[in-house]
């Protein structure tokens, strides 16, 4: 009778623990492995983003996500889906974007992430292609008479945490035998807030997200200026984990699609009615004469169509979400296409 | 790994627990029908196995080594002689009996591996129990959780530990002085339980047979050769590492192996076949099967995206998360092997020290090593999760799965219930001990 009892109560810790177990380890469900066939099985795809980087990514006042990461998101899940929407966007703060891609919670991060060799070699992070060439710059409030960076010698100056922003300023300073008092931030959103009150003399941050922190700032845009010198380079690229060649190479190639859309003039208008101005070129390629490139990629024979018609071409979208048509203005610049004198370039489809 | 895999791998992994749980089917079998199962489903493909054995190829190459080397000696009579001395020291004694055992097992595992060294005293240990008339399974119990706990004394007495402490960068020095302490009290909290889980050995009195003159040895040329191999096992599994060739505890054991066979070889005191006819494949198959499962379970990324969740819930307090790491990687420990648990938990508390912002995102990649001190209580509390969850039931450790199949060899059948009787109390008792010594490393830390 003893021994029974013993039994069921030690079938009942055993239930007890697994039930345990089972509960802790379901609370978060991620998915591992082969990130295509997970997306394809999933029909979402999952993309880590920021939640407040106007122009890049955020939510608009009815709850839509938009930006230039988002729309390329969509892209990327038009491509593989056959449908722009079939997103989830995943929130994340700068210290959380790597951990999420790490423990696979996201399957692409489109989060304004600089494309560095120490990312690529030690995190073992591919970055497929250069979405946004940007640079570190400082905003100072528009009535203080600082206009150069040697002003900033002493100041106090805010930096968003988790960034590479930190080390970059202090290697400026230190090269230009200056002293300089970082003041750590949370997020980039605090930065009009921090200017504003006098904690920080400057902010630096990427020369984009800096514009848009003028449009963040309460009363007018011009309340703050951006300074004329940029202390690094930014390419801001999408990253995925590494080890998945297959999907770094559809990442890649969407991005290289939606450039050689431009290129060739095909739009979100006109890319259905299959009519290029420059026949046949690289665009014709993608478009679908090429089945065999696209069941080798894994993907939908129109999966370029279906991108640039989700979110029209690299210009479209760049005006769209950043430039004239956006309300933060920002000159093209290193962002035009090659044949403009920029750096946009998508290699030869064959 | 889609989503409906996942769920069907948690099915899979918990209705194999449960079947041996609740003895339903012979858990060699059970492992091999899960196994079977995620084959059939496309869960575990050809790059899983391979990954699977290239984690189990350590831990069941000691396993067949030292049970090699066990068997080849049992030959020798060399256990009788030493089982003659060990009774002699318990005077009659069930508690001195229990008392030397921990004694004895304790500092052989802070060097040796676990289950080598439950496979090379389990003659000596089962001899002595039945000199003495006693039930020897509960002995062999309290030695696979002794031989467990004592892998927490060193660097280097347990894989899982010496997992966690590598890839931080601690050295056998810092760990001596950081950790060595605790472990050493997850050894002694065993005692005093003694009393109630085992009362009817603590309280025996037996006489001990009268003292008789020891066989001479038939072949000393096979006992000296039987001998030098063990120590030089010994020897190896202490300073092998350290060689210009790193010969590391597999490939001692291996090598141990291969030259008992030689021996038995040359000197023909038996067939080949009798030594490989009596190791015991069943333990080893399982623990094989089991390391598939395990793999097919780190391949759901579950355990990995915990890191980010742990941040929402607890933000940077690190004694919190030290002590939801030390319950939950205990509880996982017993049900799953301790090495994958802690590969998977690393990457977790990785991600979790990034997201909360105590280290740069290259603490992501192997080879970070400057984890500030208020970080050290996190890892210290998976070391001891993973270490001393694994006591709580037969599955939790080889050690465990290695005791539970001598004692089968010899004759008695150790069911799941029986040995959660007593593991689960003293994991219990080891886990709230560590706990309190996590707490007090965290506020020394402050």
């Amino acid at each position: 009778m003893i021994g029974h009892k013993i039994t069921v109560l030690s079938r009942t810790c055993v239930a007890f623990l697994g039930t345990v177990a089972l509960v802790v380890l379901i609370v978060d469900p991620v998915c591992a492995g082969e990130v295509l066939n997970a997306v394809k099985a999933r029909g979402r795809l999952h993309c880590g983003v920021s939640a407040e980087i106007p122009g890049f990514s955020e939510r608009d006042p009815k709850g839509q996500w938009q930006g230039l990461n988002v729309d390329f998101c969509r892209a990327v899940a038009a491509a593989v889906l056959g449908d722009g929407d079939k997103v989830d966007f995943v929130p994340l703060k700068a210290s959380n974007r790597f951990p999420a891609l790490q423990a696979r919670i996201i399957d692409l991060l489109v989060r304004n992430t600089s494309w560095t060799l120490t990312c690529e070699a030690v995190l073992k992070i591919q970055f497929p292609a250069v979405l946004f060439y940007d640079s570190q710059a400082f905003l100072v409030p528009a009535e203080t008479d600082i206009t150069r960076l040697a002003e900033l010698n002493g100041a106090t100056v805010c930096v968003e945490k988790g960034t590479t922003h930190l080390r970059n300023l202090k290697d400026y300073f230190r090269t230009h035998e200056m002293s300089v008092n970082p003041l750590m931030i949370d997020s980039a959103s605090e930065f009009a807030a921090a200017l504003l009150d006098g904690r920080c003399s400057a902010c630096t941050a990427d020369a984009s997200q800096l514009a848009a922190t003028g449009l963040q700032a309460p009363g007018t845009p011009l309340a703050f200026r951006i300074l004329p010198e940029r202390i690094s380079k930014k390419p801001l690229s999408p990253a995925v984990w590494g080890g998945d060649q297959e999907w770094t190479t559809i990442v890649r190639w969407v991005l290289y699609a939606l450039i050689l859309a431009e290129e060739e003039g095909v739009t979100r208008d006109n890319v259905t009615t299959n009519v290029s101005p420059k026949p046949p070129g690289d665009w014709l390629a993608l478009s679908g004469e090429q089945g065999k490139l696209a069941e080798a990629m894994g993907v939908r024979t129109d999966w370029a169509v279906r991108a640039v018609k989700a979110v029209g071409n690299y210009g479209e979208m760049y005006e769209r979400n950043l430039g004239r048509g956006s309300p933060l203005k920002i000159e093209r610049g290193p962002n035009r296409l090659w044949t403009e004198g920029g750096l946009m370039y998508a290699p030869p489809v064959e | 790994m889609t989503d409906l895999q996942i769920y069907l791998t948690l099915v899979t992994f918990a209705v194999v627990i449960g079947v041996i749980a609740l003895d339903l089917i012979d858990m060699m079998v059970a492992g091999l029908l899960g196994v079977c199962i995620l084959l059939v489903l496309g869960i575990i493909e050809a790059d899983d196995l391979a990954a699977a054995l290239r984690i189990a190829a350590g831990p069941l190459s000691l396993l067949f080594g030292g049970m090699v080397v066990a068997r080849v000696l049992a030959k020798t009579g060399i256990f009788e002689r030493v089982g003659k001395l060990y009774l002699r020291a318990t005077a009659g004694s069930g508690k001195r009996f229990l008392l030397l055992l921990v004694l004895i097992v304790a500092p052989t595992c802070a060097v040796l591996p676990n289950a080598t060294t439950v496979i090379l005293l389990a003659p000596v240990i089962i001899r002595v129990a039945q000199e003495l008339q006693l039930d020897f399974v509960k002995p062999m119990i309290l030695t696979a959780i002794v031989s467990n706990s004592a892998g927490m004394l060193t660097l280097v007495g347990d894989p899982a530990t010496f997992l966690v402490g590598s890839s931080i960068g601690m050295t056998f020095g810092q760990y001596l002085q950081k950790v060595s302490l605790g472990g050493l009290l997850a050894v002694l909290v065993i005692i005093p339980l003694l009393p109630a889980l085992m009362p009817q050995i603590w309280h025996a009195r037996s006489n001990v047979p009268a003292e008789t003159v020891d066989a001479p040895i038939e072949r000393p040329g096979f006992v000296v050769l039987g001998l030098l191999i063990l120590g030089l096992m010994v020897v190896l599994f202490l300073i092998g590492e350290e060689l210009p060739t790193r010969i590391v505890p597999p490939a001692v054991a291996i090598i141990a192996a291969t030259l008992a066979l030689l021996v038995i070889y040359a000197v023909r005191i038996e067939p080949l076949d009798n030594v490989m006819r009596d190791l015991d494949w069943k333990t080893l198959i399982f623990l094989g099967a089991i390391f598939v499962l395990v793999q097919a379970f780190s391949k759901t990324g579950l355990l990995q995206g915990m890191g980010l969740t742990l941040n929402r819930w607890f933000g940077s307090d690190f004694a919190l998360v030290a002590l939801v790491l030390l319950v939950g990687i205990g509880a996982m420990s017993c049900l799953l092997a301790n090495i994958p648990v802690v590969a998977a938990s690393l990457v977790m508390t990785k991600g979790f020290m990034v997201a909360a912002e105590a280290v740069p995102d290259v603490a992501l990649a192997g080879g970070f090593t400057d984890w500030p001190a208020a970080t050290l209580p996190v890892f210290i509390a998976m070391m001891f999760g993973a270490t001393l969850g694994g006591n709580a039931t037969l599955v939790g450790a080889s050690a465990n799965i290695v005791s539970v199949g001598i004692c089968a060899k010899h004759g008695q059948q150790v069911s799941f219930s029986r040995f959660l009787r007593y593991g689960l109390p003293i994991t219990v008792a080891q886990l709230v001990v560590s706990a309190i010594y996590v707490m007090g490393l965290t506020w020394l830390s402050r």
